[in-house]
C-alpha cells in the first residue's frame, strides 16, 4: 500500500476523512478533528453561514493548518441542484474538491445513481475533483472513473445506520477493478470496521456519525485513526491468503524439500 | 397507488386496538425493528403511559442517532391577521375584535431585517385564510421578498391549488405548514363556522398538492385539544405515511400544537396534559425515526427544554404572534395565541448548549433553488 493517498493534486498521509455533522458543539467537532489526525474534512454547503453566526461550520475549519475542507452537496435532490451547490462551494472555499452527494429520499438518504452520474459528468468537465457518494455498485464505480472522477465513495451501509460493511462483497469487486481511490463512506460504527475496510483494499474511510455520536468524540476519533493505521500497516505488511480449508503450519510434505 | 388520505373510520379500529393494548404489547412495540401503525397505536395507549420513562430513553437514542446532537431553529413571522374565517379556536377568527393589520413592503423589510440581525435563516411566514386584503398575490410577493434575505422560507397560510404552490416554489418557497386541525369531518364542520377553511377535503388534500407542485417540505399536525387525540394522531400518522409513499422525495415534519389561551376563549374539549403530549411525541419518534418533530413557543420553557432532543429536533424561538411584532417590539394581547416561552434567542441557545445540543440556524441553502441570499 502506498504511503500516501493522492486525490488530484491533494496528497494525504492520513486515510481517515471526517464528516462534520451531528456534533453537540463546534468545539466538540474541532477536538475530534484534531484528535483524528485527518487532513481532509467534509462540510455541507447548507451549514456554511456567511452571516458569521455561531453555527457556521466552515469558518472554524478553514482556520485549521494542514486540513483541506471539502464542501459537500448534501440537500441536493438532483444533478442541477448539486452542480449549483458545488459551484458555490468552490467559490466560497477556494478549493475544487467536492463531495458529490445526491440523496433525494430524506428518510433513507441512499444515493441516486442516475443524478449522481449526470452531476459528476458536468463537474468533471468543469475541472472539479469529484468525489461521488454512491451505492456499492461496481459498474457505476467504473463509469464514474471513466468520466474523470477523482475517487469513488461507495457506502458500507446507509448513512448514520452504524450497520458497518454490509456491502463488503460488492466493495471487493469495486476495489479489485478500480483505477482510482475507493473510499468507504457511510455506515461505519466501530474502528474495527474501518480497519477491515482498509485491509480489504479500500484506500480510505469517511466517518462522521460514529464519532459525533460517541460520548467522547475526540477519543473515538483517535480510536478510528489507530484502526485505520493498523489496517494500512496490515495491508502493507502483506496479509496472508484467505483459504477455505485449514493449512497445517508444518506441512506433511516438508520432507520433500529437505536436503538429502 | 396508496392513498395519501386517511379515513376517519379506520382510525376507530386502531383506537380500539390502542385501548386494548397490554403492557406486553408496549414492550413489543418499543423493540420492533419496523414499527408501523400497530406499534404506534400501542405506544399512544393508556398502557404505554406507564412506560413513559423507557419511551423517553428510546426516543432520545433514536433522535441522537438520526439527527445528532443538534436542534434546528426557525422563527414565525405573521405578515397579516386579516381573516374571513370562523374557526372557533382561533384568536384571528373574523368575529374577534382586534386591530387588523398586514405588513406593507417597508414594514415587511423592517421585520425581515430584525430577524436577520437576530441570526435567523429559516423563517415561517403566516397569514390568515385567503382574503382580499391578504390574497395569494400578497403572499407571493412577501415570499419573494423574504427569499432574498433568508435561505429557507416556508409558509403557513390558506390551502392553495397546485399552480399556486408551484408559483410559490418558483420564487423560493421551501415548503408549507398546514395543520388539518382535526381529521374528524363532523367536528371539523362544527368548528369551522364559516369561511373558506370549511372545505375539509380541500385542506386534507393540500399537502399532497404542495408536494406535487415541487415544494420540498410539508409540516403536518393536529390541533391537540379539539378531538380525541388518539384518533386524530392515528389519522395523522396514516396521512404522513401515505404522503411519504406517494412522494418519495418529500420531507415531512410533524408539529404538536396544543390549544392555548387566545382571544375568543375557546376551551379545549379534550385537554392534552404534558405527560400525554410527551408520550405522543415519543411514540411518533419511535415509529417515524427520521421525521423532524417540531415544538413551538406555545409550550412553556420547562417542557420545551425537557423535550429538546427527546424526539423534538426543530423549534421556534423568540416568537411573536402579532403582526409587525419584531421591529416594533409590540406585545399586545392580540396575537393568534399566547406565547408561553418568551426567552430571547441568546437565552434559549444557551440552555440548549448546556444540554449538549448545538443550535443550528442555517441548515439549508438558497443555492438549491437557484437563488442568492444577501448576507
Amino acid at each position: 500500500m502506498s504511503t500516501t493517498l493522492k486525490l488530484g493534486d491533494i496528497e494525504l498521509t492520513s486515510r481517515l476523512i471526517l464528516g462534520t455533522g451531528k456534533f453537540s458543539s463546534i468545539n466538540a467537532m474541532m477536538q475530534a478533528i484534531l484528535a483524528s489526525g485527518t487532513q481532509l474534512v467534509t462540510v455541507a454547503l447548507r451549514r456554511f453561514n456567511k452571516s458569521e453566526q455561531a453555527d457556521d461550520l466552515y469558518g472554524p475549519l478553514d482556520q485549521l493548518d494542514g486540513i483541506t475542507v471539502m464542501p459537500n452537496t448534501s440537500g441536493a435532490r438532483d444533478a442541477n441542484e448539486a452542480v449549483r451547490a458545488a459551484m458555490l462551494g468552490r467559490e466560497l472555499s477556494g478549493s475544487n474538491i467536492v463531495k458529490l452527494e445526491i440523496h433525494p429520499n430524506p428518510h433513507h438518504l441512499l444515493p441516486d445513481p442516475v443524478e449522481t452520474f449526470k452531476a459528476a459528468e458536468e463537474l468533471a468537465k468543469n475541472e472539479f475533483l469529484v468525489m461521488p457518494y454512491i451505492p456499492a455498485d461496481p459498474v457505476l464505480a467504473k463509469r464514474l472513473e471513466e468520466i474523470g472522477c477523482a475517487s469513488v465513495m461507495p457506502l458500507g451501509s446507509a448513512i448514520g445506520s452504524g450497520q458497518g460493511l454490509q456491502t463488503s462483497s460488492m466493495l471487493r469487486h469495486i476495489v479489485r477493478d478500480s483505477g482510482i481511490p475507493v473510499i468507504v463512506d457511510a455506515g461505519l460504527r466501530a474502528p474495527s470496521e474501518a480497519a477491515a475496510a482498509i485491509e480489504m483494499g479500500c484506500d480510505a474511510v469517511l466517518v462522521n456519525s460514529a464519532i459525533a455520536a460517541a460520548d467522547n468524540p475526540a477519543m473515538m476519533a483517535r480510536a478510528f485513526a489507530k484502526a485505520v493505521d493498523a489496517g494500512s500497516s496490515a495491508k502493507s505488511a502483506g496479509l496472508m491468503t484467505r483459504c477455505d480449508d485449514a493449512v497445517a503450519t508444518s506441512p506433511l510434505t516438508s520432507f520433500l524439500t529437505e536436503e538429502q | 397507488m396508496v392513498s395519501a388520505i386517511p379515513s376517519w373510520s379506520d382510525s376507530a379500529q386502531y383506537a380500539k386496538l390502542s385501548k386494548r393494548t397490554s403492557p406486553g404489547d408496549v414492550t413489543t412495540a418499543m423493540s420492533s425493528s419496523e414499527p408501523g401503525l400497530h406499534e404506534f397505536a400501542a405506544l399512544i395507549s393508556p398502557a404505554a403511559s406507564n412506560s413513559i420513562e423507557a419511551m423517553a430513553q428510546r426516543a432520545q437514542q433514536i433522535t441522537g442517532h438520526h439527527f445528532g446532537k443538534t436542534i434546528s431553529l426557525y422563527v414565525p413571522l405573521y405578515i397579516s391577521n386579516h381573516c374571513p374565517g370562523g374557526c372557533s379556536y382561533c384568536g384571528f377568527a373574523s368575529d374577534r375584535e382586534l386591530p387588523r393589520r398586514k405588513l406593507g413592503e417597508q414594514e415587511l423589510d423592517a421585520e425581515l431585517a430584525t430577524l436577520k440581525n437576530a441570526g435567523f435563516e429559516d423563517v415561517l411566514l403566516l397569514t390568515g385564510e385567503r382574503t382580499e386584503e391578504a390574497d395569494f398575490d400578497y403572499l407571493h410577493a412577501a415570499v419573494s421578498r423574504a427569499a432574498k434575505v433568508f435561505h429557507s422560507i416556508t409558509v403557513e397560510s390558506f390551502s392553495m391549488t397546485v399552480d399556486e404552490y408551484r408559483n410559490l416554489a418558483d420564487v423560493g418557497c421551501t415548503g408549507i405548514t398546514l395543520y388539518q386541525e382535526t381529521y374528524d369531518p363532523e367536528l371539523y364542520r362544527e368548528l369551522h363556522r364559516w369561511g373558506p377553511k370549511q372545505d375539509f377535503s380541500s385542506r386534507l388534500e393540500a399537502p399532497a398538492r404542495a408536494l406535487a407542485a415541487g415544494l420540498r417540505t410539508v409540516g403536518m399536525g393536529v390541533l391537540l385539544g379539539l378531538a380525541d387525540p388518539v384518533r386524530d394522531s392515528i389519522s395523522l400518522f396514516q396521512h404522513v405515511e401515505g404522503l411519504r409513499r406517494q412522494y418519495w422525495q418529500a420531507g415531512v415534519t410533524i408539529s404538536f400544537p396544543r390549544i392555548c389561551s387566545q382571544l375568543g376563549g375557546y376551551a379545549p374539549a379534550q385537554e392534552v396534559d404534558d405527560r400525554s403530549l410527551a408520550q405522543l411525541i415519543f411514540a411518533f419518534r419511535i415509529c417515524l425515526k427520521d421525521v423532524p418533530l417540531v415544538l413551538s413557543t406555545r409550550e412553556r420553557p420547562g417542557f420545551r427544554d425537557g423535550m429538546a432532543g427527546l424526539g423534538i429536533t426543530r423549534m421556534s424561538v423568540a416568537s411573536r404572534t402579532t403582526v409587525g411584532g419584531y421591529h416594533t417590539k409590540r406585545k399586545e394581547d392580540s396575537g393568534q395565541f399566547k406565547i408561553n416561552d418568551e426567552r430571547d434567542v441568546e437565552a434559549f441557545c444557551e440552555t440548549l448548549r448546556k444540554k449538549g445540543l448545538e443550535p443550528v440556524f442555517k441548515n439549508w441553502d438558497a443555492v438549491f433553488h437557484d437563488a442568492e441570499v444577501l448576507t
